[in-house]
């Protein structure tokens, strides 16, 4: 079992590491910014400094941020929901409704009507894309059960998008955006999108509190019920919840994958199954992650942060399913 | 059928059906009785129990102390009766301390009785070893105390003896007794027929259908034991255990 101490510095720690993380985030970059100057920017002392800072590094920053947490956040509410630690948003084919939704929208050359166009299309895919993964998964959620769904749902969500890209007449803006949607990045982010985002911090807080019956759930449903967890009401909003969080990060980057298994799971080795440690630190450590993740891809080169997700969590699942065989 | 003790129930289920699996059964235990529920498998046990704690939709009535279960809050239904599943699946790697005080979930988490429990289900020594990583012997023991910690006045145990030792089977039984010497009310599913002799009450189950229910040496003749189990009962000298 995880040391006492382990699981008291882990949260702290994590917070330190995600403060150190945004430092360098809003210190890198063609102008190298040090701690000094990025105090005199964000008070408006250095003029220069400020402009990058205020204009394009602390909106991709805290994109980033609100991003990696709401991922992460939203597959360890699967993982619970599941009772499955290979559950994550993007196997199970949630991002990719949201994803599908964003894009039909953009097809439509409807997502610039409004900035709540994206989001609600996205809600609207990744919550029919939950359905789906719910109703398959009814007669038992047993890991083959739920990546072959997963697999079922990426491949007809693909197939969406894939038509859309096809079919639609569209235009070079829309074409482009589009293609930002399916490889998921954080170019570009600005006070706009950081606005978009901000629901995240809601939902967050909303789940705070539901940690401790999601430890009883994760043990099953029926066990749960009869120790006086309300399980219809608890499986509702934990869905709605998880659906939210990855459909607002979505809208607001694109498919950004492996953060919701990636996170939990480490985590989980680190500090223990126990939900109300894990809803916290998950929320910062997806935000730390998704911040290196950026950083990592910045430096090498301008990758974006969906690929250097996919590149570390490609091999991190192959791992995981060796392990669990 | 019942055991009643001045019109008082501790259980109540009336007319229950399930499709396929529950027909018609109604049963009714009175607060202080330690009963078993035996049947072939199939017949319909684990349904009767998950009916009986509120967990399977049936068509019929249930209550608990009198009181109608459509009447009593799901969080007020943690701290009034226990369920003990027949097996459980443990994916995450939960402390088996506090697995067991989840028990205490209804009850506001504050852990009363949870180290008395671990030790009188011999886990105080495996307190902090994951539950995922336990024999299936011990994680019945884990459940047990669970229940066990929720302090609830009915106890609805699903085959609780079938994976333990004879040590720890005998144990269980001691600590089923002590519960309804208590006054809480006990009703456990089982196979070994020999125990539902040593039991107060028993409840004959068959193909989804109550066959009999009544004092075990009323109950259990051997032609109903040919009729519902197919087996022919005989008279043995064997051998006999108990606890030292």
């Amino acid at each position: 079992m995880t040391a006492p101490w382990v699981q008291r510095f882990a949260l702290p720690v994590a917070i330190l590491v995600l403060g150190l993380l945004a430092l360098t985030s809003l210190g890198v970059g063609d102008m190298r910014l040090g701690p000094a100057r990025i105090c005199a920017g964000l008070l408006h002392r250095d003029d220069l400094a400020a402009t990058v800072l205020w204009n394009i590094r602390l909106p991709r920053m805290l994109v980033a941020m609100l991003v990696g947490a709401a991922l992460a956040a939203s597959g360890l509410v699967m993982q619970a929901y599941f009772r499955n630690s290979l559950a994550s948003p993007g196997l199970l084919g949630v991002t990719s409704g949201g994803a599908a939704g964003a894009v039909v929208m953009i097809g439509l050359g409807w997502a610039s009507a409004s900035i709540f166009v994206l989001p609600v299309a996205a809600i609207c895919g990744a919550l029919m894309a939950t359905g789906m993964v719910v109703l398959l998964a009814r007669r038992g959620a047993s890991t083959e059960r739920l990546l072959l769904a997963g697999v079922a749902l990426n491949a007809l969500l693909g197939a969406v998008t894939s038509y859309v890209l096809s079919n639609f007449t569209l235009t070079y803006e829309r074409n482009a955006k589009i293609l930002f949607w399916l490889l998921g990045g954080l170019e570009d982010r600005n006070w706009e999108h950081v606005a978009m985002a901000s629901p995240i911090v809601i939902a967050a807080a909303l789940l705070w509190p539901l940690g401790r019956p999601m430890d009883l759930l994760s043990l099953g449903a029926r066990e749960a019920q009869s120790l006086g967890v309300d399980v219809k009401r608890l499986r509702r909003s934990l869905l709605a919840l998880s659906t939210v969080l990855t459909a607002l990060a979505t809208a607001v980057v694109g498919t950004v994958g492996f953060v919701g298994l990636i996170v939990p799971h480490l985590l989980r080795l680190i500090v223990g199954p126990e939900h109300k440690r894990l809803v916290p630190l998950t929320l910062v450590g997806g935000a730390a992650f998704v911040l290196a993740c950026d950083l990592l891809g910045r430096t090498a080169g301008g990758l974006r942060v969906g690929i250097v997700t996919s590149l570390v969590g490609g091999p991190f699942f192959l791992w995981l399913l060796r392990r669990q065989a | 059928m019942a055991t009643e003790t001045a019109g008082v129930t501790a259980l109540s289920v009336t007319n229950a059906s399930v499709p396929g699996r529950l027909n018609n059964v109604s049963l009714s235990l009175a607060p202080g009785v330690l009963a078993g529920l035996v049947g072939p498998n199939g017949s319909g046990k684990s349904t009767l129990l998950q009916v009986a704690a509120g967990l399977l939709p049936s068509t019929g009535d249930v209550s608990w102390a009198g009181r109608d279960l459509s009447e009593i809050l799901v969080p007020e239904r943690g701290f009034l009766a226990s369920w003990v599943p027949q097996e459980a699946r443990f994916e995450f790697g939960f402390s088996v301390r506090s697995v067991v005080a989840q028990g205490r979930f209804a009850s506001g988490d504050d852990e009363r009785g949870v180290d008395e429990a671990l030790r009188l289900f011999d886990l105080a020594d495996l307190a902090q070893r994951p539950v995922n990583r336990l024999s299936g012997g011990e994680r019945e023991r884990v459940l047990l105390a669970r229940a066990l910690v929720t302090q609830a006045p009915l106890q609805l145990w699903d085959e609780p003896l079938a994976a333990l030792d004879p040590k720890h089977a005998l144990e269980v039984l001691m600590h089923a007794k002590r519960i309804t010497r208590a006054g809480g009310t006990l009703l456990l599913s089982l196979h070994d027929l020999r125990v539902a002799y040593c039991l107060d009450f028993v409840v004959v189950l068959h193909e989804g259908r109550l066959r009999a229910a009544g004092p075990p040496e009323a109950v259990l003749t051997p032609e109903l034991l040919f009729e519902v189990f197919g087996v022919r009962a005989k008279q043995t000298t064997g051998l006999t255990l108990e606890l030292p």
